[in-house]
């Protein structure tokens, strides 16, 4: 999603191209946007022990001026749906958003019969480019989906895939 | 909004929130500004309401667990002991001796978790960033002895109706007394980073005076309540559990201002260390599940109330059952609810960057509010 | 203390009052009152120096009632007092208590969000956990989004 409503300039470079898109997924800035729970486990993920600013993504600005990229931690209720489209439309291009936790996937565990308060998950109106399930997920699970968001941005993974087991 | 009326041309409103970096979570704040200083102050909530009690009415007892750990998801041990033991009491379960000084423990730990995080968050609210970062490495080991029983980081849904599901073993036994040990080397470096610097003490000193009658009339409790001087903990107002057994102090300070509830919480992690340390020192051999525990609950028809120390004050549960297995009405008495209502009154005539010290010293998790 | 906020809370003639056993209920004193007279209940209690925990609604809707539980408690010595009032399902409405307790406002508000109870003479009785522009009460049972 990211550039397609940037105007391609009259005059390509694909090189200048490669190199842009590797300057900006390895320096995303993510804006400090924690509704509730998955907030934690994103401070968490920006302190010592996971340390996002290995991968170039601790600088947690709150001013949506200044980010790249949106990361939907919690869930989103009805009364706060405008303020996150407001946000959302406040950052400059390219940006992109990141779906974390059940809650901005699809609603997550308060998704019931009769339910009148939330939005089931973030994609219903904005368009998200990662999705990281978890209920929160853990730290490492957050710096995989930035992984994924910069394997996205240049076609290539620059760091290993962790094998299980 | 009745602020409003309160506008001339001098003053002007200043909307903090709800995006933003030091309100913990989504609370908006409609401020009237003369200036620097509030004139006013309301709290908006209800950003992140998540209908916990509807879904109290829509699910059996044991369907609702998980939605206890979300609340507070700081202190989330202390919401499943507060709805484990209003359900027992109100089914009349009985639970181990093993099992009661393994919830005491786990959910010690679950307050010093809580209050590392408040300090580091607290900190950075008034600009140091260090800290947050120090108090943070030390969660994570909290965090890996807590997921190694209960399987999760954050929120936990460890305790059953009569007991708790797993029980606890050598190493989490090992790895505790290390952290414990550890924890007591550290806290003399965070008294002599934060605690003596002179600039926290011009910031809170003095700063956020909240006056014992004002807690009465808000029904603040917890180190709120006990930053004020009243002597108000739930663990010896009314004790549950194994809380009558333990050799505990309650930190209680007197100057009022965040200072001394800042204080308060410092203590409060030296005394838990201590409760940690005597739970396991006479921790019994046992079950950890009650053996006749019912599989379907069904109490009696009638309303039952339970309170416990939380974290952020006194967590209670009302029960109203209809005798069915869904709760007919579930309520939830949350502490912060009850500590932020007097926010407003609290920071009229303030200067922003003092109430946002006031904010911070009152550890809000606004989640558990809107519940 | 419990006698004597009992004898000071028998004086207002309440509809009901009893002792339930702690150990089984969780609270010491339970005193039903008519909407009129939790504003006088609440004075009393605040005069002795008891503090309110919480309010909370229930809906009755095999009797067609709507019921508002108050809990107070004092901070030092455990005394747990509920007082409840009944109002008519169609139009409920029962003085506010602000007056004495300010920590009721946002209760009420709360309980006015969920179960459309009006407190009377209360000053800003607009939602608190709902959008603002809610006119629905969630917590009524026969609630359908």
């Amino acid at each position: 999603m990211g550039t397609e409503n940037v105007h391609p300039p009259i005059v390509q470079l694909s090189t200048v191209d490669k190199v842009l898109a590797l300057g900006r997924a390895n320096s995303l800035w993510p804006m400090t946007f924690g509704l509730a729970c998955c907030a934690i486990e994103m401070m968490a993920t920006g302190a010592a022990r996971f340390d996002l600013a290995r991968f170039g993504a601790e600088v947690f600005r709150p001013s949506p001026r200044q980010c790249d990229v949106m990361i939907v931690a919690g869930t989103i209720s009805k009364k706060m749906y405008p303020a996150v489209k407001t946000l959302y439309d406040q950052m400059p291009e390219p940006k992109w958003v990141i779906a974390m936790g059940n809650c901005a996937i699809s609603g997550g565990p308060f998704v019931f019969e009769g339910q009148y308060g939330i939005i089931e998950g973030a994609d219903k109106f904005l368009p998200v480019d990662i999705y990281i399930p978890g209920c929160p997920p853990r730290p490492e699970a957050l710096i995989e989906g930035i992984l994924e968001l910069e394997e996205k941005l240049t076609g290539s993974r620059r760091w290993p895939r962790v094998k299980a087991g | 909004m009745n602020g409003l009326t309160q506008l001339t041309d001098e003053t002007f409103v200043l909307n903090l929130g709800p995006q933003h970096p030091a309100t913990h979570g989504v609370l908006r704040v409609k401020l009237v500004m003369d200036g620097e200083w509030i004139v006013k102050a309301e709290p908006v909530l209800g950003y992140i309401h998540r209908m916990h009690e509807k879904m109290g009415e829509n699910r059996t007892f044991a369907q609702f667990m998980p939605n206890t750990g979300r609340m507070d998801y700081l202190g989330a041990l202390f919401y499943n002991h507060g709805y484990c033991c209003a359900v027992e009491r109100a089914a009349g379960i009985e639970v181990p001796e093993r099992a009661e000084w393994i919830r005491v423990i786990t959910a010690e730990l679950n307050r010093i978790s809580s209050h590392l995080l408040w300090f580091g968050a607290f900190v950075l609210d008034l600009g140091g960033f260090t800290p947050l970062l120090y108090a943070f490495d030390d969660r994570e080991i909290i965090l890996d002895l807590l997921e190694s029983v209960t399987g999760s980081r954050l929120t936990y849904c460890y305790f059953r109706f009569g007991g708790v599901y797993n029980d606890i073993d050598d190493s989490f036994i090992e790895g505790t007394r290390a952290f414990i040990k550890r924890m007591r080397g550290r806290m003399p470096m965070y008294h002599d980073l934060v605690t003596g610097n002179i600039i926290m003490r011009k910031r809170l000193e003095g700063i956020g005076p909240i006056s014992q009658e004002m807690v009465r009339r808000y029904g603040a409790t917890g180190p709120v309540a006990r930053g004020s001087g009243i002597n108000f903990d739930v663990r010896r107002h009314e004790p549950y559990s194994v809380y009558p057994e333990l050799d505990f102090k309650v930190p209680v300070y007197h100057e009022c201002d965040s200072m001394a509830r800042y204080m308060v919480r410092m203590d409060e992690i030296e005394e838990s260390m201590r409760i940690v340390e005597q739970g396991l020192d006479r921790l019994p051999e046992g079950p950890v599940m009650a053996a006749k525990a019912p599989k379907i609950i069904k109490p009696a028809k009638g309303d039952y109330y339970h309170a416990v120390e939380a974290a952020r004050g006194s967590f209670g549960v009302r029960i109203v059952s209809d005798g069915t297995n869904t709760p007919y009405r579930l309520k939830l008495r949350s502490p912060t609810f009850s500590n932020l209502s007097l926010f407003g009154e609290a920071c009229e005539g303030m200067l922003l960057a003092d109430a946002l010290a006031l904010m911070g010293s009152l550890d809000l998790v606004i989640p558990e509010i809107d519940r | 203390m419990l006698d004597t906020i009992k004898a000071k809370l028998a004086a207002l003639s309440p509809e009901n009052i009893s002792e339930p056993v702690y150990k089984e209920k969780g609270f010491v004193l339970d005193v039903q009152v008519a909407p009129e007279g939790v504003v006088a209940a609440a004075e009393t209690l605040s005069a002795e120096g008891f503090f309110l925990e919480a309010i909370t609604g229930v809906d009755w809707i095999d009797d067609n009632q709507l019921e508002a539980v108050y809990d107070y408690n004092h901070m030092a010595s455990f005394c747990r007092v509920v007082v409840r009032t009944r109002c008519d399902r169609a139009t409920p409405e029962v003085p506010t208590i602000s007056e004495v307790y300010p920590g009721a406002d946002w209760h009420e508000r709360e309980t006015h969000d969920f179960f459309g109870i009006k407190f009377l003479g209360h000053p800003n009785l607009e939602p608190l956990l709902l959008p603002e522009d809610a006119d629905f009460h969630p917590l009524l049972k026969d609630f359908k989004p």
